[in-house]
């Protein structure tokens, strides 16, 4: 294998001839350069196929025209932004999903916050109990939604016969018990599900973050006899900050993109009064496919800033170098 | 110790991968063997069939009506295997677009039929892939609903009439006499319903069949989705509107189930034969339902004809599932032929209806099936059926309306049938 | 830098350890901080116990107003493989492990070259994997739908790689951070004594990577196995798409078929979730790029 590469690079450099003159033979020299290709060029190439030439594929999608069934009619200029722009439900579907990143990422982080805190105590058994927050990272999202689905089943959920046995909830079967049926309450016992997925992840994130905040520090501060509230603020969200940024994009990412929940639980219905954009994307392809890829256009113009964001807050020069 | 553990892990789940690998690999090679194979003159072929799911539970699911029919079928022509698959009709619309989207064609499909499948040319026409005998066979009335310009292609398998199912258990409770047979009827009816703690009117317009529901009490109001000529769209006429102002009434007078938007027909059907709900418009589809609950018993519910505004419709909703065929390979034409002219015999016409209380569509398996009992009132009301529309862009239209149309209870219904109007306009 | 990174990833259990021998007595405030605890370990299980329940849940008890079932019924577990629930098995564990197989062939070299060398493409090359980390298959459907469907490949064959090219970055990150953590001077040292490049990558620098490798494979295992949106989209046939596709398909079947949705979730989740167990502490590291140490 390494013969062949040897000679094809030996080839091309006879072609474009003579760029750099070292006193290595050529071969080598071409093999040299060529190396890294060869250990990194298949992930490159993995990524290029996989991930990149998509965005480009969106992107031509969202100046064609195409039918229902997905045959190609012709350019459709800006024609599928204009309509997208026309439906009459897009101003609601993005404004909720603004409340939908804003309030799921931030209970998410608020809490994760406490939740850190509390694991990061030693306590007996701390290993079992820190196992036990995973499982809604691990199980699949839609599995979960389907989970929270049937437990608020207006006749037979659990969440519901829990309300009515504390006197909450007062007749199975009504408007009060049917949590997924109203637009309003749907949606928020989906950003519910959705904060209780994300939880673990920032939760290890954060508790990893704490145990970078060096022993010494606290010691001095209790030397210092400042108090607890006090040691908190001062040293403890500081130095967290980093871990704390980190998280937080990185839920944004996924809470932004989340797709299972809303559509195990409601399907963005009724019409598209409990949709994200995502969701909304996704309806739209059923039937107007350049649309919809106008409408994900949109979606990945987002996602690109929370990218960059995510580039300065790691420091990516710092991890690249 | 633990990272001994983790090492067991890594080489256990490399081995598997490698295994599954493997396998992977040489069934795919085997399939395409096979489906290569399939040119030469007796070879081999095999046919990709997807059809809806009609059954009540996993004791009686379609899949298992279709592997009986492939299996026999198999049996007579060795050299054809019919691989079935059957998609729950929540999803079949869904499902059938993506892979069409996907161009994962099925060769023989049976369910919901897409006019604009044939307008893309995706279709072979009913001609030829059936013998004379069989297309003779075919109901006419739904022809003119499977016709794309001049030239029929879906082919009319099962059909069904709408009736009003009521619980005369639940009516004898509230008080009630007689069947609804006006809107004022069973808006009374309804409320004296709710009075005993259950649910008057089952009023399914969630995404699974709304376009039905809807119209069906159009039609109470002399409206509908097209005129009479079946040419001109008049989703947004005042007739439509008023319904759902009538509908949106009930719902908000607490006389249906809450929040009609979400609820789908299937589970509504389910509540009805649980004796949760006192009517609901029905096919016989429902029958099997209420036999399967095993709370109501037969003398306790009935059907009648659906209450209209000022009286009972004379004409019904009459709702055809169709098979068509898909272009994938002309090899394969004359095969396919076979199969339908197999599964179009009456004994599999009859068999399929006696076991979802489904109509047939065939003039052969009606004849043989006109004295039923069960199946008589709804026999003679299917040549009066009104039809979906036919035009390619019906799909879209009635996606739309599944979509939509629960907003109208809660939202004002002449913006929302705008809406819709403006696509079917925008499409033919 | 991320050398330093890595290392006090892999030496944080020992210190822990040691750590935790220091002080271990009960104060009330110790205790409550556990009872605390453990009440939100339970709250995070519960769905998952009522999933268990549910599936346990005779049919005729889906519709009794109790906690839990009078009678526990397994019927089905053993009548859920007549759906064609193996078929669905038999394809998730085959991109799942497809995907898994191909991050590994794929990451592994790319990852020990850029944490052994400095050359030219190594900075664009980290910064494009940094970059499409944070990328999510659902807000390229569109593109990846019409791309893959256009190539005329299998659905499992365009899923495992829709998979494994984006969960590519965090195997890499979590590798990269691990060889760099093992000092170059062990492989040379190797080497010195006869060992060839190879020979000593596989034998001495891999098996001290190994728990970083694990993590890497477990982890890109779960997320292919859980994957739902592109699944979704690329397999029109329900029966022939992964268990998450198969699972959905069982909402609208017969109104809802409850019954074999959990039972196949509970086979589906338990041992995922298991798995995840084992690569638990080290997640973090890989998803964050390192930056969260």
């Amino acid at each position: 294998m390494a013969d062949t590469v040897t000679g094809r690079a030996g080839a091309t450099t006879a072609e474009t001839g003579p760029v750099h003159h070292r006193r290595q033979p050529r071969g080598r020299r071409a093999l040299r350069a060529m190396s890294p290709l060869l250990w990194v060029g298949p992930a490159i190439a993995l990524i290029g196929v996989v991930v990149l030439w998509p965005v480009y594929v969106m992107f031509k999608t969202a100046f064609q025209h195409f039918t229902p069934n997905g045959f190609y009619l012709g350019p459709a200029g800006w024609k599928n932004f204009k309509n997208l722009f026309n439906e009459p439900d897009l101003n609601s579907v993005l404004e909720r999903t603004g409340v939908w990143v804003v309030v799921v990422v931030g209970v998410t982080m608020a809490l994760s916050l406490g939740l850190a805190e509390l694991f990061n105590v030693r306590f007996p058994g701390r290993r079992v109990a820190r196992w036990a927050l995973i499982a809604p990272w691990a199980a699949s999202v839609l599995m979960t939604a389907f989970i929270f689905r049937w437990a608020l089943d207006p006749n037979y959920g659990v969440i519901n016969i829990f309300l009515h046995d504390i006197g909450v909830l007062k007749e199975f079967g009504s408007n009060q018990a049917d949590w997924l049926g109203r637009p309003d309450s749907a949606f928020a016992w989906m950003m519910v599900v959705a904060i209780f997925v994300s939880l673990p992840f920032s939760t290890y994130a954060l508790l990893a973050g704490l145990q970078t905040i060096p022993h010494e520090l606290y010691e001095a501060a209790r030397v210092d006899g400042a108090s607890k509230w006090r040691t908190y603020r001062s040293i403890t969200l500081p130095l967290l900050r980093p871990a704390f940024l980190v998280a937080l994009l990185i839920n944004v990412i996924n809470v932004f993109n989340s797709f299972p929940i809303i559509w195990g639980m409601t399907r963005g219905g009724p019409g598209y009064e409990t949709a994200t954009t995502t969701v909304f994307m996704f309806q739209l392809k059923q039937a107007f496919i350049g649309e919809s890829a106008a409408m994900s256009v949109i979606n990945f113009g987002l996602v690109i800033v929370v990218v960059l964001v995510f580039l300065k807050v790691t420091r990516w020069r710092d991890q690249v170098t | 110790m633990k990272r001994h553990i983790a090492a067991g892990i890594a080489l256990g789940a490399a081995a598997i991968l490698a295994v599954s690998a493997c396998s992977s690999s040489k069934k795919s090679n085997g399939g395409t063997g096979g489906a290569t194979g399939g040119g030469g003159g007796g070879a081999a072929v095999t046919l990709n069939f997807v059809g809806a799911d009609y059954g009540t539970g996993p004791a009686n699911s379609s899949q298992k009506y279709w592997e009986g029919i492939a299996s026999d079928f198999h049996a007579n022509n060795p050299n054809i295997t019919v691989k079935v698959q059957t998609i729950n009709w929540n999803d079949f619309d869904n499902r059938i677009k993506t892979m069409v989207q996907n161009k994962q064609y099925p060769d023989v499909m049976e369910g919901d039929y897409f006019p604009d499948y044939a307008q893309a040319g995706l279709l072979y026409a009913a001609k030829d892939v059936t013998s004379p005998g069989t297309f003779s066979n075919l109901l006419p009335v739904f022809a003119k609903l499977n016709t794309y310009n001049g030239i029929q292609y879906g082919m009319p398998f099962t059909t069904s009439a709408r009736t009003l199912f009521y619980s005369k258990k639940i009516f004898q409770a509230a008080g009630i006499s007689a069947a609804p047979k006006t809107w004022a009827d069973v808006q009374a009816d309804a409320a004296k319903i709710k009075a005993q703690g259950k649910i008057g009117f089952g009023m399914p317009l969630g995404s699974e069949e709304a376009q039905a529901e809807s119209l069906l009490w159009f039609l109470g109001n002399d409206g509908g989705y097209q005129d009479s000529s079946g040419n001109t769209w008049t989703i947004n006429s005042s007739q439509n509107v008023e319904a759902l102002q009538f509908m949106s009434g009930m719902v908000k007078a607490g006389d249906t189930e809450p929040n009609p938007g979400t609820k789908n027909r299937t589970d509504l059907w389910k509540q009805f034969a649980q004796g949760q709900i006192g009517m609901i418009n029905g096919s016989p589809a429902l029958i099997p339902i209420i036999q399967d609950g095993k709370v109501l018993q037969t003398a306790d519910w009935t059907s009648v004809p659906i209450p209209g505004k000022s009286g009972p419709l004379d004409k019904t909703l009459g709702v055809c599932d169709n098979v068509s065929v898909f272009k994938t390979d002309p090899k394969k034409q004359v095969a396919i032929t076979k199969f339908l002219n197999f599964f179009y015999q009456d004994r599999y016409q009859t068999q399929f209806d006696r076991e979802y209380d489904l109509l047939p569509a065939t003039t052969s398996a009606i004849n043989a099936l006109s004295s039923d009992p069960t199946f008589g009132p709804f026999l003679s009301a299917l040549p009066k059926s009104v039809q979906y529309p036919n035009q390619p862009v019906w799909s879209t239209v009635k996606t739309q309306i599944q979509q939509q149309i629960g907003l109208a209870m809660t939202q004002d219904p002449k913006k929302i049938l705008d809406q819709i109007q403006q696509t079917a306009e925008k499409g033919s | 830098m991320s050398a330093a990174v890595a290392t006090a990833t892999a030496s944080e259990g020992a210190v822990a350890q040691r750590r935790r021998r220091g002080r271990r007595r009960l104060t009330p405030r110790l205790l409550i901080v556990s009872v605390a605890a453990y009440l939100i370990g339970i709250i995070f299980l519960l769905p998952y116990v009522e999933m268990v329940i549910t599936a346990l849940r005779p049919p005729s008890e889906l519709q009794s107003r109790n906690y839990v079932p009078e009678h526990w019924d397994w019927s089905n577990f053993t009548s859920i493989w007549k759906t064609g629930f193996g078929t669905n098995l038999r394809v998730s564990l085959q991109i799942a492990g497809g995907a898994t197989l191909l991050v590994l062939i794929v990451a592994l070299p790319a990852a020990y070259y850029t944490a052994r060398r400095k050359f030219r493409l190594r900075v664009l090359f980290l910064l494009l994997v940094l970059a499409t980390q944070m990328f999510q298959p659902a807000a390229l459907l569109v593109g990846i739908q019409r791309q893959f469907t256009s190539y005329g490949l299998s659905p499992v064959t365009s899923l495992i790689l829709v998979n494994a090219g984006f969960n590519l970055a965090f195997a890499v990150w979590i590798l990269n951070a691990y060889f760099s953590s093992i000092p170059a001077e062990l492989e040379e040292a190797a080497m010195v004594d006869g060992t060839s490049r190879i020979g000593a990558l596989t034998r001495i620098t891999l098996p001290l990577a190994l728990p970083g490798v694990v993590t890497a494979l477990i982890f890109t295992f779960i997320a292919a196995w859980n994957e739902f949106i592109v699944a979704l989209t690329l397999t029109g046939d329900p029966s022939k798409g992964p268990l998450t596709v198969a699972i959905n398909n069982y909402i609208g079947q017969y109104s809802v078929d409850w019954g074999h949705l959990f039972a196949g979730s509970v086979i589906a989740t338990i041992p995922v979730i298991i798995l995840f167990a084992l690569i638990e502490g080290k997640v973090v590291g890989g998803l964050t790029a390192g930056s969260i140490k």
